[in-house]
């Protein structure tokens, strides 16, 4: 399942993918995206990958297996909500955290984290995990398979 | 008053010294038992150093009550027995430790006459346990030093809770540390853990028990609601609304300080705490083995001896008894309390004592007269609701509950010692014991001297105990004639007692009358034996038998100093017995035989029947008890019925799973339409003409559903694939449409991942082609008419308008979208939307701009939350079912498979 050109055009493809899907988990609070759909894209990129550049290269690329990234994910979302209780408030409440940025206009307009970025890399990182995981694994059994 | 660490300690230290004594080695087997032991010694100091210092309060209650039946003698007041109103602070409860007060769980102890008595009976007969426990497992066998090392820190829990729920003022930590009992009595039934049969035996307790204490929890919760809602119980704060409200009755000192009223709302019938009494006795009368739930206590002894004695004759078989002493001083004026307790306790009585009189195994008979004691004390609180007029005085018919059961106790711990000992050095089967007198004189004497007791023969406390209870009997009778039938089982049930003290004498004495071998052989289910032991150590296994049983011929033969002790300890509520009010306690032996009456001749008909019967050939073989059918049958009923139902429903056929689930919705969702009428407006409203209206909407749709039902009439699998991509194509396309750009998404990158996924599954699939398949037909209309209540459910969601029939609700849309961010009017009076960071909402919000996102991780954040858990699991799932060829090789050779594949 692989050619030249879709080896070669990756190279350029996963890492503008990898970043196009950074960029939707960060922007969905306030635009279209979120941590589902940038961790789906995200998925989609390295599973490309996977597919034309064979095992090894993926192995160096994510050198541990998924399961650690799913595992990494539901930990950071449930903190997230968990942190909310240590401030008295219901699980998962929503709260935004303003930092002053140096050449920026605090007044008119002031960076600031919401906590549900903190949930949102929880479920990019979930959905990445399974996505790859399942995907790669299966793509194996035909490789081997095919070998046997 | 006592303060509560006081009480607290007490209640603590055998568990903390049995858990203590876990750190020594195991070879130390006395410094263990001293250590272990000095628990229930230090509670039994604590607690009687308590009793010394409420003795003022004790008292007092006694001159209380005993003034309130001078003053109200004369009348024949339904309440009587129970005007003896205390004040709202009888002296007699410990301070608190807050523990959960909002669900009225807190630490504290009510050191009343009963709770004290039962403490210290748990406590001191505790020590004579522990002490015999070393006697018993002793230090010759292979296991002993093991089977010690586990023993004490579950006594010592065993301990902790029966001392909690005699001595807890909290209703519900009652219940807290009655369970505690249930589970340690199942850990220590099921004590040889490689017996099948004790652990199912153990099993059988716990449920019974266990079923029970549900009972007892709920009739807790009935007892408290609804007693708070008749207003009855001391004001609190609400914790949820912080008004003052009343809380309902939720402490035992409450029942009884609020006792007046209590009495008056069950005078006038109120349900609830009829129900709460029933549920509250289902837990007493299951915990203290009345018919037909006593099978589990024969069951029960499966455990070793020293369990038997202290579980189930003198502690925790009481604690349904103890429960309904608690009950007494209010719900006796429940018309149902007598009518209950007292034919199901004389049951119990009589059906124990007739299959004791037909056992060998010594343990057996015991246990049997356990059940019949048993009967025998619940009866006596049944009657106590009962009164007599006797020369123009009221009487109550209760005689002296403490008395009753410490007499029993007093002779039923001793029996079990010396039949343990004895099982040890020879059999504990009786026919096998024929002369066992000249052997093992300190052991067999040990057992006869409690049979005494057993048979109520004069000398004994038990004497005057049965006496009194025929008393009260033969009073009550006068005014309800049936009980004279109770009277006839009663004698009946002493008549078996007696005879069995008989045939115990008899065949340990190797007289004529006793049995033989030539009387059936019985084997013993459970038989613990080792090497006997000798030396001083050696005694503990009849010592502590013979000082408890001491007490019974004390209290018989220097009756005084009986009621001087014991007497401190019986309840207020039966101050207004006859004798407490004309002797001034117990009568002695030699009141009550010069005394003679009708109580006195059926004492004596007792006796001579007795050895009689004893002595004749009646009745010599072992029996087995049929409701020891009982629980194996409701086992069967919920083990194997429960399976077939569960097959029923769950068929492990997909197919059969999605209809259910969809046909539940469809039904859930009918129903719903049915009651709610806005719900079926949307369908005639202008909504679903305009969605037609919008035709590129409407053309998508149409080739959704067109590939939707082209998917199985095509026959190879990549084109269904494509023609399911096909479809969610169009679903992306209508997402666009309709503008939801984040739906969009989501949805197309699904679409490629599962593109991929299936690819890689088909390769892996057959090569054969797939015939056309549509399945059974009624699965169209099946899956057409979810697929229109899907239509219809989100045309509600989003259109309806509820704002006329539910002011405040808006369409969901609006809602959300509010909730996101707030809407503000800018200088122009135009509507702007300002974002989260200038918001100062002050009510929850989701402080974003995309709705969409905020629903997924603040809205339904949970729901998030719980959905990448189970992708998570899904994923490990998969990884576990579809394992690497390589390994699976490896573990396939690893269980001696040939190499090269699965046989």
């Amino acid at each position: 399942m692989s050619s030249l050109i879709l080896r070669t055009a990756n190279q350029f493809i996963v890492p503008v993918t990898l970043l196009f899907a950074a960029y939707m988990a960060l922007k969905g609070h306030n635009l279209p995206g979120g941590g589902f759909i940038g961790g789906l894209i995200a998925a989609v990129s390295l599973v490309l990958y996977r597919m034309s550049h064979g095992r090894a290269a993926m192995s160096r690329i994510m050198p541990f297996h998924p399961r650690v990234m799913v595992a990494a994910g539901l930990a950071i979302a449930t903190l997230t909500g968990v942190v909310a209780l240590c401030f008295g408030k219901p699980m998962l409440y929503s709260e935004v955290i303003y930092i002053d940025l140096p050449y920026t206009d605090a007044a008119a307009d002031p960076f600031y984290i919401p906590s549900a970025f903190f949930f949102d890399v929880g479920v990019m990182l979930v959905v990445v995990g399974i996505s790859v995981g399942m995907i790669v694994r299966l793509g194996e059994e035909i490789e081997e398979v095919d070998e046997a | 008053m006592a303060p509560v660490w006081t009480v607290f300690i007490a209640v603590l230290a055998p568990v903390t010294l049995g858990l203590l004594s876990l750190f020594l080695p195991r070879p130390w087997i006395e410094r263990r038992m001293v250590v272990a032991g000095l628990g229930p010694a230090v509670a039994f100091v604590l607690l009687l150093a308590t009793a010394i210092d409420a003795t003022s309060a004790l008292s007092d209650a006694h001159q209380a009550a005993k003034h309130d039946h001078a003053t109200h003698s004369s009348t024949h007041d339904a309440g009587d027995h129970t005007a003896t109103a205390a004040s709202h602070d009888d002296g007699l409860t410990t301070g608190t430790l807050d523990w959960m007060p909002t669900l009225h769980i807190n630490i504290a102890f009510r050191t009343d006459g009963l709770g004290l008595f039962f403490a210290l009976l748990v406590s001191g007969i505790g020590v004579m346990v522990y002490l015999y426990a070393r006697g018993y497992f002793g230090r010759a066998g292979p296991t002993s030093a093991d089977d010690l090392f586990r023993f004490y820190p579950t006594i010592g829990f065993f301990t902790t809770a029966m001392l909690g729920v005699v001595l807890a003022d909290y209703t519900l930590l009652t219940l807290l540390f009655w369970e505690m009992t249930s589970i340690s009595s199942f850990l220590l039934i099921g004590w040889d853990r490689y017996d099948k049969k004790a652990v199912k035996l153990a099993m059988q307790a716990f449920f019974t028990t266990g079923l029970g204490g549900m009972g007892l929890f709920g009739g807790i919760l009935v007892f408290g609601n609804t007693t708070a809602a008749l207003g009855i119980g001391p004001m609190g704060l609400d914790p949820v609304t912080g008004e003052v409200v009343c809380m309902g009755i939720w402490r035992w000192s409450e029942m009884v300080a609020y006792q007046s009223e209590i009495i008056g709302a069950i005078t006038a019938m109120s349900p609830g705490l009829m129900w709460a009494f029933v549920l509250m006795f289902i837990g007493a009368g299951t915990k203290s083995a009345q018919f037909p739930f006593h099978y589990w206590l024969p069951g029960a002894m499966a455990a070793p001896t020293p369990v038997s004695a202290f579980l189930h004759s003198a502690t925790m078989v009481k604690a349904g008894v103890f429960l309904v002493g608690r009950l007494f001083p209010v719900f006796a004026a429940l018309p149902l309390f007598p009518q209950v307790i007292v034919p199901l306790g004389a049951v119990t009585m009589f059906y124990g004592a007739a299959v004791a009189l037909r056992q060998h195994d010594l343990k057996r008979i015991f246990a049997y007269t356990t059940v019949s004691q048993l009967g025998l004390l619940m009866t006596m609180y049944g009657l106590g609701a009962l009164q007599y007029t006797y020369k123009d005085h009221v009487f109550a018919a209760i005689d002296f509950d403490v008395t009753q059961i410490a007499n029993h106790a007093f002779y039923k711990a001793p029996l079990f010692i010396a039949a343990g000992a004895i099982g040890h050095v020879l059999s504990r089967d009786l026919t096998q014991l024929n002369g066992a007198f000249y052997k093992h004189k300190a052991i067999c004497g040990t057992m006869m001297a409690a049979a005494l007791g057993l048979a109520a023969l004069p000398g004994t406390i038990s004497f005057q105990a049965k006496e009194l209870f025929l008393y009260g009997i033969y009073h009550v009778a006068k005014d309800h004639p049936w009980l004279w039938l109770i009277m006839g089982m009663t004698v009946v049930t002493a008549i078996f007692n007696v005879a069995i003290c008989v045939r115990v004498w008899t065949t340990l004495l190797g007289l004529p009358g006793g049995l033989t071998e030539a009387d059936g052989e019985h084997h013993d289910d459970h038989h613990h034996e080792h090497a006997h032991e000798h030396g001083v150590l050696a005694n503990l296994i009849w010592l502590p038998g013979a000082v408890i049983v001491s007490l019974q011929f004390l209290g018989g033969i220097i009756t005084p100093l009986w009621n001087k002790v014991f007497g401190l300890f019986e309840q207020p509520a039966t101050a207004v017995n006859y004798f407490q009010y004309k002797a001034d306690g117990v009568p002695s032996l030699l009141y009550a035989v010069t005394h003679p009456g009708i109580p006195l001749l059926m004492s004596g008909i007792a006796i001579g029947g007795g050895i009689l019967l004893g002595l004749s050939k009646l009745w010599r073989d072992a029996i087995t008890d049929v409701c020891d059918r009982i629980y194996p049958a409701l086992y069967w009923l919920a083990v194997t019925g429960g399976g077939r139902c569960f097959r029923l429903v769950q068929t492990g056929n997909l197919k059969h799973y999605l209809l259910f689930v969809l046909a539940f919705l469809m039904g859930g969702f009918i129903w719903a339409a049915a009651t709610d009428s806005g719900m079926a407006h949307v369908l005639h409203g202008d909504e679903v003409g305009r969605v037609l209206e919008y035709w590129p909407g409407a053309l998508i749709g149409l080739i959704v559903c067109a590939t939707a039902v082209l998917i199985p009439l095509t026959e190879s699998r990549i084109v269904r694939v494509l023609f399911l991509g096909a479809c969610g194509f169009a679903v992306v396309g209508l997402y666009l449409v309709y503008q939801a750009p984040d739906l969009a998404l989501t949805q197309l990158m699904f679409e490629i991942i599962s593109v991929i996924l299936f690819v890689i599954v088909l390769r892996l699939l057959p090569k054969k082609k797939v015939a056309p398949n549509i399945g059974k037909w009624w699965r169209i209309p099946v899956a057409a008419s979810v697929g229109l209540l899907f239509g219809w459910m989100t045309l509600i969601a989003a259109t309806t308008d509820r704002t006329e029939t539910n002011p405040g609700r808006e369409p969901l849309g609006v809602t959300l979208a509010q909730h996101s961010y707030q809407i503000k009017e800018d200088e122009f009076g135009q509507p702007k939307i300002e974002t989260a960071m200038t918001d100062d909402l002050g009510s929850r919000g989701g402080k974003g701009n995309n709705v969409v996102n905020v629903i997924l991780v603040d809205f339904r954040g949970f729901d998030t939350l719980g959905e990448i858990a189970v992708l998570g699991l899904a994923a490990m799932g998969v990884w576990s079912m579809i394992p690497h060829r390589s390994r699976r090789k490896d573990a396939l050779t690893a269980r001696g498979y040939p190499k090269g594949g699965a046989a």
